[in-house]
């Protein structure tokens, strides 16, 4: 920082102090006490916050399992099943249930054979590839002709749902979407029967249609591409460095029993939450609860990875060549999100590279203007095992990735060797508190987090907690973890650079 | 036995009872009443000087917020300054204000988990505060710094261009947005406010006086509305707002209001090439309308069942029924100020694209002629009229609707007539409204992709032949061409006549026969800047002698009139210059900017009057100077307020090729009358090479009378 601009800031700063005192504090009691949990005998939990102010509810499905759960050789198969989440059941979705069974039993045999035949590579027969490519196409043109498409959206929708999305991370599956509160039963009926009997019908066509968002979201995106390459790089065991949208070939791989199997195995109400927040009664909704979701039976959760990603050996380097502009994206191992570390490790990338007064982008982008866009993100791809802090820099156009980097280290040299200020940490806890507030203005948004924590800590009331967990970090742990994690045998550098350049 | 019996059939039913279609059950669920949606109380205050308030007190949580429309938009920029309120809204918010630097009021929200932003859009100027309630005071007044006094730091617009810049280099790297910006640009013209696009010639055109102007003319109080809601005294903030806004005086500015769409139907195609993209993006449609069109309310309906996700049509064919996309779908577009478009996207992998584009057609035209069936009404009518609750589920929506409606004099009704308008839709509507609005037969579609790779060619769409748009990024030199015409010959003269007295003077310059320099030259390398020790001698008009010293070795360049000798760059050997070399060396010569001012009065210099621009971050004029055959030899730009010497550009060789040279001079000393730069900075093409940082400048220092010699 230039000196001027420290003197400044330091008596801006002590005037700040005095003005504002340490009360970093929040009462979140009252948001507490709205809240009422039940787990059901099957295993289910059931959370629910009384939000009165208009009549309406958010409602989330939060799951267990992600890209972490996915078989060998059918990578992307949690994202893939959260799209046929929402194919429907034996009632919805089709107009004939036992004629769809058969025809899907065809599609599922001629798969096989094809399949069968595609992997002799070049020594398959052309002919009976060509057959079978067409049987399939018709097999699955025959299935279709049953199918009611997006009956379980459709019926939803029409009753007044909004925002109805799902999500699929390395360590969860989300499903989402908002009511007008007096249609909770209809929640309850619909949601917990999809999975109680989901059926994977159009399957092969979706495979298509994720192999579509493959190429829109991660193929077409150089940085997508080179954040993916970097992961893959820093990860040679755990499944965190592959991407969660899978393999094109291992896409082109499923099988629908597969994906059953990985239901069956993932998709237990002991390994589920829902979480409902807005104008609804808590009696009411547990019986609701007990009346739908109780018909899914007992099974015990899956299995945690026992994988374990070995202590990194020296810096890794990865460089990509696009016609696009360039952009570097580095990474380093931290812990996971419950780890005691992991406070400080998210006020160290406030205060790193989040904001405009944070050092990346007083260096970066105000002071040297080589780039125009930094960022840091800690918990990458995921948080429940050990994972990445992520950093990021777009360079603007007379300028390299090499510069970026060489400032990016520059500026966690100075946060190794310096203790922050005093102030500093207050400012750091003053934002997170107000984001915290700010958080808790959304139906979805709690119903979210409140899912999230019951998953991640077993209990819901860690969201209230974790301004408590930041305001206990001092500058010494900030140091310290910087110390301890921002070191160059840690880290993979990942640069994307024009080609032709 | 007998009981036996009956709780086995017991079991049975039970089963069969789950087992019974929950779609049935589903219909048949009886759903009690909804509550009542709570209306929140908003106060409405006009102030003496136009801004308008809206007030909401919301005690829930302890935030507050504000968002302020301004009445303002690119609409309103020049055609030679694109971009002029983008960056005027972006520095308004980082240049500082009266009060307190830009930097300042980072440290102040940022230390507080605030924000204060601003943006300035099409049609409109959004400013908004969010701030933990006990902060109101401090963020309503950081609010009245930035759209009150800002001071438009220099530092800060450039650094808002080079954000641009940024962008603008970056624009063909998503096949998405390239398609997006054509697809615009076809509908409402290419010049048009509503699809121009922000330029590098634009940019540089962009001047702290135009930021300055701009803001003065529209960022008045009675163009500003104020939405207020959260944690609020509503008492309290209106005295708030009368201290920090209340002397404002009002403005005289009459914003013209957005100009009219003239569309051109027609059937036509349309492809931008790119040729590493992994999927087609397809774009098909035309000019759609505004929420005072008649069927307004129709075409929520229709807009559901054509291309409102699943359930609709195209969405279902083109995603769910076929596996070509994941994204398929769009609707028409009913804007406030200006007219929306109608689109369809869809985004498919090269060898899907015209099978996807006729897909899309064919669900298009079928809105003419299959009317919606009874699921269709159902998703369009009921879907609409049941969340219809989710217009009211925050305050913050409530109130900014109400400020949006107020401003395009909607009663606040309107949207209470709409859904009762929604309500006696038929499906007879649902067609009238499609023959109404969608033209089937003269629709656009745009596909951006790699052509090479598609199913079939675009002409198997039955729309005549593809017109190929060039998206090629306009390059950033003034590519003006130069007229040597007596006016601006005079006016080269005039200008060059004022760089020399604003220089020291032209007897400053005579009396130099030779100049000594000792400096640092700091040189850009991908590994960083790293500096080397130069010495530099010119006894004119024809000698020159330089050393640099790096890391222990020493490298030579001498001219010794028509001779010279430099140490080789790779065998490290001394070595006579060639032929080219010294055509090189007299090219330097000849523009040299001591040479040029000692002869400033020569009548036989053509210097020549080249237009104005910017150069780094100063408004300059262009002089360029000619040789005899009218070719030119380089490029000076001069302050236009100071006629201080700003950039020097030529085309020419340095030690990293050939391509465009652009010095920059700065830090000005007197010495012996003569205005010195001690800073001289080299770009070539847009980067960054060297710095020259002179330590020593002597004239007419005494030089060995070997100093031009062979080492």
């Amino acid at each position: 920082m230039k000196k001027d601009m420290k003197n400044l800031i330091f008596i801006l700063s002590a005037c700040f102090l005095l003005l504002f005192p340490q009360i970093q504090a929040f009462d979140f009691s009252e948001l507490e006490n709205s809240v009422s949990e039940k787990t059901l005998d099957n295993g289910l939990k059931v959370l629910v916050m009384e939000r009165h102010d208009a009549p309406v509810a958010s409602f989330v499905t939060f799951c267990n399992v992600g890209g972490t759960n996915d078989p060998k050789e059918y990578t992307g198969l949690a994202h893939m099943f959260e799209h046929m989440a929402f194919k429907g059941t034996p009632n919805i979705g089709t107009s004939d249930y036992e004629k769809e069974k058969e025809l899907m039993k065809i599609e599922d045999s001629i798969w096989y054979e094809l399949r069968a035949e595609r992997k002799k590579g070049i020594a398959a027969d052309s002919v009976k590839l060509e057959k079978l490519e067409k049987a399939f196409e018709d097999a699955i043109d025959a299935a279709n002709e049953v199918v009611i498409p997006n009956e379980f959206d459709n019926i939803l929708e029409r009753e007044g749902t909004v925002g109805m999305n799902a999500g699929t991370g390395m360590d969860m599956t989300v499903y989402m979407m908002s009511l007008p509160s007096n249609k909770m039963e209809l929640w309850m009926a619909m949601e917990s029967e999809r999975f109680l009997n989901p059926v994977l019908r159009e399957m092969y066509r979706e495979r298509n249609v994720i192999t579509e968002e493959r190429r829109q979201t991660l193929e077409n995106s150089p940085i997508g591409r080179l954040i993916d390459a970097m992961k893959s790089a820093a990860f040679t065991a755990h499944p965190y460095g592959i991407s969660i949208i899978g393999h094109m070939s291992d896409i082109m791989n499923y099988t629908r029993d597969k994906a059953l199997e990985f239901y069956r195995t993932n998709y237990v109400p002991s390994n589920m939450t829902i979480s409902i927040v807005g104008d609804v009664n808590p009696k009411e909704v547990f019986k609701m609860a007990e009346k739908y979701w109780s018909r899914i039976p007992y099974s015990p959760p899956p299995d945690k990875l026992a994988t374990i990603e070995p202590e990194q050996q020296g810096e890794r380097r990865v460089e990509l060549e696009d016609p696009s502009q360039p952009f570097i994206a580095i990474g380093w191992h931290i812990p996971e999100g419950t780890h005691p570390d992991f406070p400080a490790i998210e006020a160290m990338s406030d205060y790193l590279g989040q904001g405009r007064t944070s050092l990346l982008y007083n260096n970066l982008v105000k002071d040297k203007k080589i780039a125009a866009q930094v960022g840091i993100y800690p918990g990458y791809p995921g948080s429940k095992y050990p994972s990445l802090l992520l950093a990021y820099a777009m360079p603007t156009p007379e300028h390299t990735n090499e510069e970026c980097e060489e400032q990016i280290f520059s500026e966690i040299e100075i946060l190794q060797n310096e203790l922050i200020s005093a102030e500093d940490v207050e400012k750091i806890k003053a934002r997170t508190k107000a984001s915290l507030i700010n958080q808790m203005n959304s139906n979805m948004g709690l119903a979210m987090q409140l899912a999230s924590n019951q998953n991640s800590w077993g209990d819901w009331r860690e969201l209230f907690k974790s301004l408590d967990k930041i305001n206990a970090v001092t500058a010494e742990d900030i140091q310290r973890v910087a110390q301890k994690y921002l070191t160059k045998q840690n880290r993979t550098v990942a640069k994307l650079n024009t080609s032709g350049s | 036995m007998k009981y036996i019996k009956f709780i086995l059939l017991g079991i049975i039913l039970i089963f069969a009872l789950t087992s019974m279609s929950i779609a049935q059950d589903v219909e048949k669920i009886d759903f009690p009443e909804l509550n009542k949606i709570k209306i929140p109380d908003i106060e409405k205050v006009t102030l003496e000087n136009g801004i308008t308030l809206y007030l909401l007190e919301d005690n829930s949580l302890p935030i507050f917020n504000v968002r302020t429309r301004i009445n303002c938009g690119s609409y309103l920029e020049e055609a030679d300054k694109i971009g002029l309120s983008n960056i005027c809204g972006n520095v308004m918010r980082t240049g500082g204000t009266s009060k307190w630097t830009g930097d300042e009021i980072d440290e102040l929200l940022e230390g507080i988990g605030g924000s204060v932003e601003i943006s300035i859009g099409t049609t409109s100027g959004n400013a908004t505060v969010n701030v933990l309630s006990e902060y109101s005071e401090l963020g309503l007044e950081v609010l009245a710094e930035i759209l009150r006094r800002p001071v438009f730091d220099q530092d800060k617009i450039d650094l808002a261009k080079i954000q641009v810049r940024t962008g603008i280099s970056r624009r063909n790297d998503d096949v998405g947005s390239v398609a997006r910006r054509e697809f615009t640009k076809q509908i409402y013209g290419k010049d048009s406010p509503y699809a121009r696009t922000v330029e590098y010639k634009t940019l540089d055109a962009i001047n702290r006086d135009d930021l300055v102007k701009f803001h003065k003319t529209y960022i008045q109080p009675q163009n500003i509305q104020l939405a207020i809601w959260g944690d609020i005294d509503k008492k309290n903030i209106i005295k708030l707002i009368k201290k920090y806004f209340g002397d404002w005086s009002i403005g005289s500015t009459e914003v013209p209001p957005p100009p009219k769409v003239d569309y051109d139907y027609r059937s036509k195609v349309y492809y931008a090439e790119k040729k590493d993209a992994k999927q087609s993006y397809i774009r098909i449609g035309h000019i759609g309308g505004t929420v005072f069109d008649e069927d307004y309310a129709d075409r929520i309906v229709m807009n559901s069942i054509l291309g409102g996700g699943f359930g609709s049509r195209v969405t279902d064919a083109v995603r769910t029924k076929l596996g070509l996309a994941y994204s398929a779908g769009g609707r028409y577009i009913s804007n406030f100020a200006y007219p929306g478009y109608f689109f369809m996207i869809a985004s498919t992998k090269p060898n899907n694209t015209i099978k996807a584009a006729k897909e899309m057609i064919k669900q298009i035209k079928s809105m003419h002629t299959n009317p919606p069936t009874d699921t269709e009404m159902k998703k369009g009518k009921d879907g609409y009229l049941n969340s219809f609750v989710f217009n009211f589920d925050t305050k913050s929506e409530v109130i900014n609707r109400m400020m949006t409606y107020d401003f395009y004099n909607l009663p606040s009704g309107f949207l209470q007539q709409e859904k009762e308008k929604v309500e006696k839709v038929s499906p007879e509507d649902v067609v009238a409204a499609a023959k109404n609005n969608i033209r089937t037969d003269q629709m656009i579609v745009l596909v951006a992709g790699n052509k090479d790779e598609f199913d079939e060619p675009l002409t198997s769409l039955g729309l005549g032949e593809a017109e190929t748009i060039d998206i090629s990024i306009p390059s950033p030199e003034n590519n003006q061409e130069l007229e040597i015409t007596p006016e601006n010959l005079q006016k080269g003269k005039d200008l060059l006549d004022k760089a020399v007295v604003a220089a020291g003077g032209i007897e400053s310059y005579k009396k130099i026969n030779a100049i000594s320099i000792k400096g640092q030259m700091l040189i850009s390398t991908p590994n960083g800047e790293f500096g080397v020790n130069l010495q530099m001698m010119e006894a004119y008009p024809d000698k020159q002698f330089s050393l640099i010293e790096v890391m222990g070795s020493k490298m030579y360049d001498i001219t010794n009139g028509n001779t010279g000798w430099k140490t080789d760059q790779a065998t490290g050997e001394l070595v006579q210059k060639t032929e080219n070399d010294m055509i090189d060396v007299n090219k330097d010569f000849s523009r040299n900017v001591i040479l040029l001012f000692k002869e400033s009065d020569n009548p036989s210099y053509q210097t020549v009057y080249n237009g104005s621009g910017n150069e780094n971050g100063q408004a300059v004029e262009y002089v360029a100077l000619v040789d005899k055959a009218g070719e030119i030899i380089c490029t000076f730009g001069f302050n236009n307020q100071t006629y201080q010497l700003v950039s020097k550009s030529y085309f020419g060789t340095t030690q990293v090729g050939e391509g465009l040279v652009i010095k920059y001079m700065d830090n000005f000393q007197e010495i012996d009358g003569a205005k010195i730069p001690m800073t001289v900075e080299t770009h070539m093409n847009d980067q960054k090479l060297m710095t020259l940082k002179i330590e020593e400048y002597l004239i007419n220092p005494t030089l060995p009378t070997n100093q031009f010699d062979k080492p």
